[in-house]
């Protein structure tokens, strides 16, 4: 006899559906899985052969042939186990799945059904190709219950959905899971009001949040730059819904959904350590890439300490999603594109030993390596960073005297103006207009005007460095509530730069 | 100490032997505070108008610094390299060593053609750097400074060794209080240097005796953030910011607005006061 049970494997953001066909016919025992399964695949054999004996089911003596159209699509994965199983289970005694429902699950040995990695992507793009009904882990169907219109039945072992389906036995369906947004009340861990001095930093991290811009912290050990770069999650707004679910959506891939909370409102904050390579930075892996950090700080915020470690090529690398808010990566399985939309705060010190410029201490590095360890910096990288701020150390005597600044709620307060001004204006951040919008949307006063081709004209800069301080400069007017930008926000805009490092 | 070379030996580029004229070195750490720096383009460019020509190592700093000034002064100007004459080093100064030669100036070398950068090089270069010259100014120097090798040649040349005070505060004026303390002359500006050579008489009446002119020129007030500034030390916008009451973003457009004029410069993570106005780019 034959049956027939629907699933899906996820390619990247992507489902791709599969058909899993299992046929009993008579002949010797033997099982068969054709349809290119990669190896995670083949072995389901095993697994779903124990699982349905030991839920107490017949596993067909017979020649059972399991197939997954379509067959040229290479599967790889768990999340095929339980539509697998079904398939078997309903081949031998016979039984229909119903109509526009699908199965994703792993199987253990003693039938239980397993979590597995992306149940949120593969929900809502099934329901996007007509789907109705998923059958998933019992530990994922909160998750799967967050995509609107979708009945989500949780599965906690193969005899329990057999019985459903065979008898009509009742598996409640997970409520919808809904997403309202909570008052973020929460005590920040990192606030502001913390930090001593740095008042140009703080200005920059509060033009930095207001606009979208990428941020670089230039200074010695121990000024604070983690600090102040750890502040910035708490001056931007929460995530809306679409971005707290793009959010989840990459997580869910990862596996890294926290259970009893699949939303998170909270924008995400990522600091990978400089040693990481580049599928962990950018995304990587065989078959399809896995999403790497710049897509976990999707609508957030990527902190690089140490940039000038980082290897050379990774940092290149960051160049196409600093530009495009995305990532495109090919590997055997195919292209998959990943969002990469994040605020870039990258932290550095002047020199190798840390010290260049210090107040205090005397910098030990030769001209020569100074400039090699700013090079590496240099260029098409830093060219697309909007704020560079040097950042003093204050010593320590003297830090319990430098005044404390406003609290990240005030701060938060301007930040969340100046963001909707914009959004109401053009749709979309500052930081992400480019010149032709900036043209018709960033109208400078005559002064302001003359003052930055002055300026280009003196310290020579290029056309990226010209629109850049543009930019800035329309954040700045748009933190004072100001359509016109005016020559001050101009001259902010400029100061933001290093002389040493940047071009 | 390393004998000085055979001078007429030396490699050459560009109009060698030089013009006749009094012959001053202006030497200096390779990595200057902004003070140091704008003295040695100050004394550089004033002795230049005065008819001296400047010589110097070519390196970065001071080197760089005195050899800027001498050409904005409209003088003639030798660069001593420690590398044959067909290598810029740095080669950051490909630029400088071309302006040089186009100004009537030259880049000698006791080296052969072809002589890479070589640590060991640079003492015997700096010993033919005070052989050339008739005194020797150190502009700042660290303990252990190269400069302080063209001095310590120069006395023993005979050739008059003079000095820059600079902050007690800073380690770049050991070397050259060192100096002072034992005898060097004391540099406040051209017209020191010039008394000590007894040349420029003619020239003190002129340019130099203009009383504005007599210590370094400051610029004419612009903004009153301006008097907050200093010229040795580095201050921050936020250091600024804070003892103005001013919020920063205000004091970093006005920073920016001075510096645009060319009477502020960055320093690292903050600003000093321009001596000079900054030559104005072509």
């Amino acid at each position: 006899m034959l049956a027939t049970v629907d699933s899906c494997v996820l390619a990247g953001l992507e489902a791709r559906r599969v058909e899993v066909q299992a046929d009993s016919a008579n002949g010797e025992p033997k099982f068969f899985l054709v349809g290119l399964a990669a190896t995670s695949v083949k072995e389901a054999r095993e697994r779903v052969r124990s699982a349905i004996k030991n839920s107490g089911l017949a596993f067909p003596g017979k020649r059972l042939t399991v197939n997954l159209a379509p067959a040229e699509m290479r599967k790889t994965g768990t999340a095929l186990d339980l539509a697998m199983a079904v398939a078997i289970a309903l081949a031998e005694t016979g039984g229909r799945v119903p109509e526009r429902s699908a199965f994703l699950g792993e199987l253990a040995l003693d039938g239980a059904v397993r979590h597995v990695d992306g149940v949120l992507v593969a929900a809502r793009c099934l329901k996007k190709l007509g789907y109705e009904r998923l059958f998933v882990p019992a530990a994922d169907a909160e998750e799967a219950a967050l995509v609107a219109g979708l009945e989500v039945i949780p599965c906690g072992n193969v005899a329990e959905v057999v019985a459903h389906l065979r008898r009509g036995e009742q598996i409640a369906p997970q409520p919808f899971t809904d997403a309202a947004p909570e008052s973020s009340t929460d005590v920040l861990e990192h606030d502001l009001a913390e930090i001593h001095g740095q008042e140009e930093a703080r200005r920059a991290i509060e033009v930095a949040a207001a606009g979208g811009h990428h941020l670089l912290l230039s200074g010695p050990p121990g000024s604070g730059k983690t600090m102040l770069a750890r502040c910035l999650p708490g001056i931007l707004p929460p995530l809306e819904l679409a971005e707290a679910f793009d959010v989840a959506q990459v997580r869910s891939l990862l596996g890294d959904l926290p259970p009893g909370r699949p939303i998170d409102w909270t924008r995400p904050f990522r600091a990978p350590h400089h040693g990481i390579s580049m599928a962990g930075l950018i995304g990587g892996g065989s078959g399809y890439a896995s999403p790497g950090e710049i897509s976990r700080a999707n609508h957030g915020v990527l902190f690089l300490d140490e940039l000038a470690e980082f290897q050379a090529n990774v940092l290149q690398a960051l160049r196409q999603p600093l530009e495009t808010g995305r990532v495109t990566i090919t590997r055997s399985g195919g292209s998959v594109t990943y969002p990469a939309l994040f605020t870039l705060v990258a932290a550095t010190n002047p020199c190798p030993c840390g010290w260049l410029g210090d107040s205090v201490r005397t910098c030990r590095c030769t001209p020569a390596v100074v400039d090699a360890y700013q090079r590496r910096l240099s260029g098409p990288l830093l060219d697309r960073i909007d704020l560079q701020v040097g950042v003093r150390r204050v010593p320590l005597s003297q830090l319990a005297s430098e005044p404390r600044g406003e609290a990240s709620v005030v701060v938060r307060e301007r930040v969340l103006a100046a963001r909707a001004r914009q959004l109401a204006r053009q749709g979309c951040l500052n930081a992400q207009l480019r010149p032709s919008r900036l043209r018709n949307l960033a109208a400078l006063e005559p002064g302001s005007r003359l003052t930055l081709e002055r300026w280009s004209e003196r310290k020579g800069l290029t056309a990226r460095g010209f629109h850049r301080a543009w930019r800035v400069a329309r954040t700045a007017a748009d933190l004072e509530g100001s359509e016109l930008i005016a020559d001050r926000h101009v001259l902010e805009a400029l100061g933001y730069r290093l002389h040493d490092v940047a071009a | 100490m390393t004998s000085p070379p055979d001078l007429g030996s030396l490699n050459a580029r560009g109009r060698w032997p030089p013009p006749d004229g009094p012959r001053v070195a202006i030497v200096g750490s390779r990595r200057p505070s902004p003070y140091g720096e704008a003295v040695a383009e100050q004394l550089a460019a004033d002795l230049a108008r005065a008819g001296v020509i400047v010589v110097s190592g070519l390196a970065l700093g001071c080197d760089a610094a005195a050899h800027r000034g001498a050409l904005v002064g409209g003088g003639v100007t030798i660069a001593v390299m420690g590398t044959g004459v067909d290598i810029v080093y740095p080669a950051a100064h490909f630029r400088l060593a071309e302006e040089i030669l186009a100004a009537g100036g030259a880049l000698i070398s006791q080296f052969p053609d072809g002589t890479s950068p070589r640590r060991h090089n640079f003492p015997a270069r700096n010993v033919t750097m005070a052989a050339l010259s008739d005194a020797v100014v150190v502009v700042e120097a660290v303990q252990g400074s190269g400069a302080l090798i063209t001095a310590e040649a120069a006395l023993h040349l005979h050739k008059e060794v003079m000095a820059v005070p600079g902050s007690i505060f800073s380690p770049l004026s050991v070397g050259t209080h060192a100096l002072i303390r034992d005898g060097a002359g004391l540099v406040q500006n051209a017209r020191d240097v010039l008394a000590v050579l007894g040349v420029g008489r003619e020239v003190l009446d002129d340019p130099l005796k203009a009383p504005k002119r007599l210590g370094f020129e400051l610029p004419g007030e612009r903004d009153g953030i301006l008097i907050h500034l200093s010229d040795v030390l580095t201050v921050s916008a936020a250091e600024l910011a804070r003892k103005l009451h001013l919020p920063i973003s205000e004091v970093l457009g006005r920073l920016t607005s001075l510096e645009l004029d060319g009477a502020v410069r960055r320093h690292g993570a903050g600003y000093v006061r321009a001596l000079r106005r900054a030559k104005e780019r072509a």
